[in-house]
């Protein structure tokens, strides 16, 4: 046994002594097979068995695992269900997993304002289960709303399908309980809608678990929409239901949700539940507009008449609660789906400005064609977050070629003018490809304000920000924004 | 010798010249809120952003714009108008001028934020210039994007303080294509939460819901057919004491709440404050009579009132541990020149994080000195 082993396994073991006076037996978890259940969350490729687990019940068992961490200098990564797709609650070596499973109850559901308080281990849907009977929901609906936590969400600034018109779960947090990395505890923003000073709880919002843990969360609650109306629109092209898109924007229509399919996203998800698309159509359109019944019929009308106009093969309008579900229900399936139609799949995650969507997928297109591999395309075409699902056969050894077409996919995205992420974060899957995007200085400024937060570097380390560790010589140099080098806009 | 430009045209000049001035520094635009926040503290010279001024890209398609900080947002609303787009803000001292970076850094707001959020909401990238000249850049022109920290938060309502703000890049919305404004008659502030959660009980969805001079104004934005048949809803539902306002009428109403939040009188301090919309009540009952507020006004969706009180230390005080016994918060907007009222309420336990934080920023704290204290208090020595 090499000597570091031998000092990191009697660290462990100092730690674990700690953590079981601060924690009863049931909450601490040493074992080699129960430390494997968290050796990953959903980007299954990064791997990393943790030194030790805990799973404090409440605020002050995370303060005092913190503390303990803290005093031996040990990072430590926080974890809520385990479902991000960016690798942020992948552990460190020989640190500590603090898992929030425990803190699972609904504190509050604030009918009068609007509110609920939570707990950060709370299931996203549960909220607007809870909140459901009063008229009220809450916004953000990622797709992995069944299974993921609010405390996740708030540390990946999740997104959904209809934070097209409501916004992210930045836009939807009024107020956090935070455990700082040297486990005193500290409140950020208000339980308001008006907030005094600078905005730190946006600040940690987004900021995937490296400034602190989360450890209860105010949300707004929203009234449930008057009416809603949903379509599935088929169109003979990708370019063609892009176009509907712009036209639907340039019309002044703020759709609740604008969801593109490829005909092999639809392929998967009609084999995996039913949900009634066109399986032969080369893509289509989940249209879906809410708010005050009278403009949502007028302006329903006036989104038929624009697909229509665009071509659409097929428009079909999910008029009951039951069929819109079903329409929902492929589309949130799609991810998981694509397993019937590949044995093995990436999911990436870039953003592009909406009106370079079509160029985006030709050029996706192209680029898996050069390498022979298929890209199935499911995303939220209103705000151009693209989810190209590059589908692959590990067996087959086509594991490097499709890590390297995605990364170029998101690299190209920022090249558009776009976004490395617009929703499951930078975590360690794309930490090498930040300085495509941000510059040294940038990147620098960033630090700076980990440092305020957390100087001894010690929460999540090794996430969104690229080492040379990590990265060695990949990351690519910064390229200029589109519209600099255009010269329309300078960095200086 | 040194000359150091005072307005810079460029970001390359506003860095030099933040860089390069020596002592505190204080970023100017229109002058709107000069007198905000808490007063700076020693010899601060200032730097104006006004030159770095104009829409650099619009992608209408993309519904987004990027603009100099020194840009008035009035402006920049009649060029996106021609688009038939805006920034969905209204903060009413934007019709003094107020510049895009301006109002960011006050967090500043109107009405519309019940509808739309504020600039905190709406600007999706930032360009910032740090005192030892570092430019740095957050965000970006794509509405959807968690990639690296989102650094336009900690600037939004810093008052000039961590960095100075270059460019910004805002989220735009459609210009609605109709617009009614129902009026309701609460002659009493006691009855204002109750109005108010009337109309947000209802589905007709307002945009902007305040309560100024006895009336509760519902915003309602939309088609034409929509906003009429919203309003005539509207007006059934809350009965005879409710009416649709004739559009001169609506015009005159809202400037009546521009001019009633918009106020810089001679002797009397204004603060903004937000509570919970349940607590509004305790608020308003007594705030003349215990307080001496005047010219209140509030927005029971969103719990949040602007108001006057006479500009004395203890008043103000006064109003600030009220709001935070409420669970709210409170911040001082215009004050008289030269009066020393307490800009910030009881210190928070993030102050701690805002420290360490403009530690690793502006470790002299030279941006902004004094804005922020005593949560972000003057270095010793410095307050000469
Ligand atoms: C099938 C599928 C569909 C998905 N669809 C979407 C989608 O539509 N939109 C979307 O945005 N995402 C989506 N995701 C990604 C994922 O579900 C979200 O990122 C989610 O927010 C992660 O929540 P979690 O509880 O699983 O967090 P984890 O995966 O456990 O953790 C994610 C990050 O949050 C940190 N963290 C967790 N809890 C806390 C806390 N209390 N305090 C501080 N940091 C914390 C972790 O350290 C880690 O960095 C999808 C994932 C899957 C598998």
């Amino acid at each position: 046994m090499s000597t570091t082993t031998t000092a990191a396994s009697s660290t462990t073991s100092t730690l674990a002594r700690e953590f079981a006076a601060v924690l009863p037996d049931d909450c601490l978890i040493t074992d080699e097979v129960g430390l494997r259940s968290y050796e990953c969350d959903g980007l299954t490729g990064f791997r990393q068995v943790p030194a030790v687990v805990v799973l404090p019940r409440n605020t002050e068992e995370v303060a005092a695992c913190v503390r303990v961490c803290a005093r031996h200098g040990v990072p430590f990564v926080a974890r809520g269900a385990g479902t991000g797709l960016s690798g942020g609650a992948l552990p460190v070596a020989d640190g500590v997993v603090i898992s929030l499973q425990k803190l699972r109850r609904i504190l509050e559901i604030d009918v009068e304002n609007r509110r609920a308080v939570l707990e950060p281990g709370v299931f996203n849907l549960d909220i607007s289960r809870a909140a459901g009977p009063h008229g009220l929901y809450y916004a953000p609906d990622p797709s992995s709303q069944q299974v993921c936590t609010i405390g996740g969400n708030v540390a990946e600034n999740s997104g959904g399908a209809h934070c097209l018109k409501y916004g992210f779960t930045t836009n939807h947090v009024l107020e956090m309980e935070v455990v700082l990395a040297d486990g005193s505890v500290v409140t950020l923003g208000a339980p308001t809608a008006e907030q005094a000073g600078p905005d730190l709880r946006g600040v940690f919002l987004g900021s995937e678990g490296t400034l602190g843990i989360c450890t209860k969360v105010t949300v707004r609650l929203l009234r449930k929409p008057e009416a809603v109306r949903t379509v599935l629109a088929d169109f003979p092209s990708v370019e063609a239901a892009g176009e509907t898109v712009g036209a639907i924007v340039d019309a002044a229509i703020v759709p609740a949700a604008v969801e593109m399919m490829d005909s092999l996203a639809m392929e998967a998800a009609e084999a995996a539940v039913g949900a009634g698309y066109t399986v032969e159509s080369p893509s289509a359109l989940i249209i879906e507009l809410d708010g005050p019944a009278e403009e949502c019929d007028e302006q329903f009308a006036e989104i038929t008449r624009i697909c229509e106009e665009h071509g659409s093969t097929r428009i079909h309008v999910a008029d009951s609660a039951d069929e819109r579900a079903r329409v929902w229900k492929g589309r949130k399936a799609a991810f998981a789906a694509v397993g019937r139609i590949s044995p093995d799949y990436i999911v990436q995650d870039g953003v592009v400005p909406r009106t370079r969507l079509a160029e985006v997928l030709s050029q996706i297109a192209e680029m898996g064609s050069e390498v022979g591999l298929r890209v199935a395309n499911v995303f939220h075409a209103g705000d151009g977050n693209l989810h190209p699902l590059v589908l692959y056969s590990e067996a087959a050894g086509e594991h490097d070629a499709a890590e390297d077409l995605s990364s170029r996919i998101a690299e190209l995205c920022v090249e558009l003018g776009g976004s490395l992420s617009g929703e499951h974060g930078i975590g360690a899957d794309k930490a090498c490809s930040m300085g495509r995007q941000f510059t040294d200085d940038d990147m620098a400024v960033m630090q700076r304000v980990r440092t305020g937060f957390d100087p001894a570097g010690l929460c999540n380390p090794g996430k969104i920000f690229p080492t040379p560790r990590l990265c060695g010589e990949r990351p690519g140099p910064f390229r200029p924004h589109p519209l600099e080098e255009a010269g329309v806009i300078s960095r200086l | 010798m040194n000359t150091t430009p005072t307005s810079p045209a460029s970001l390359t000049e506003l860095r030099d010249a933040v860089r390069d001035t020596p002592g505190p520094v204080v970023a100017t635009g229109a002058g709107t809120a000069a007198d905000w926040g808490a007063p700076l503290v020693g010899e601060a010279t200032p730097i104006s952003v006004a030159g770095l001024s104009g829409v650099i890209a619009h992608n209408p398609g993309d519904m987004t714009v990027s603009v100099g900080a020194g840009t008035p947002l009035a402006d920049l609303q009649e060029v996106l108008a021609a688009s038939g787009q805006r920034v969905a803000l209204d903060a009413a001292r934007a019709r003094r001028g107020a510049t895009v970076g301006g109002l960011f850094a006050t967090a500043d707001a109107g009405p519309l934020a019940l509808g739309f959020g504020t600039l905190r909401d709406l600007v999706i990238g930032v360009t910032t210039v740090l005192a030892d000249g570092t430019v740095a850049r957050s965000g970006g022109h794509v509405i959807k994007n968690v990639a690296g920290y989102d650094l336009a938060k900690l600037l939004h309502g810093a008052y000039g303080t961590f960095g100075v703000v270059a460019e910004i890049v805002l989220r735009l919305h459609p210009l609605p294509a109709a617009t009614r404004t129902v009026a309701l008659q609460v002659p009493d502030p006691a009855g204002v939460p109750a109005a108010g959660r009337a109309v947000t009980d209802t589905p007709v969805e307002a945009a902007a819901l305040e309560w100024v001079d006895g009336r509760l104004l519902a915003l309602l934005e939309g088609t034409e057919a929509g906003v009429e048949g919203r309003a005539s809803r509207l007006v059934d539902l809350l009965g005879a004491d409710a009416e649709v306002l004739a559009t001169a009428d609506a015009d005159a109403a809202w400037e009546a709440h521009r001019d009633a939040v918009d106020v810089r009188p001679d002797d009397r301090a204004v603060l903004r404050v937000g509570v919970a919309p349940t607590r509004l009540g305790d608020l308003l009952g007594g705030l003349v009579a215990d307080l001496g507020a005047a010219g209140v006004t509030a927005a029971p969706a969103t719990g949040v009132a602007t108001f006057t009180v006479p500009a004395e230390p203890v008043a103000v005080d006064a109003v600030h541990t009220r709001v935070a016994d409420l669970g709210g918060t409170s911040t001082l907007r215009a004050r008289p020149a030269g009066s020393a009222v307490p800009a910030w309420g009881p210190t928070p336990s993030s102050a701690v994080l805002l420290r360490s934080v403009a530690a690793a920023f502006d470790p002299d704290h030279r941006l902004g000195r004094g804005r922020l204290a005593p949560w972000l208090p003057v270095p010793e020595g410095a307050s000469a």
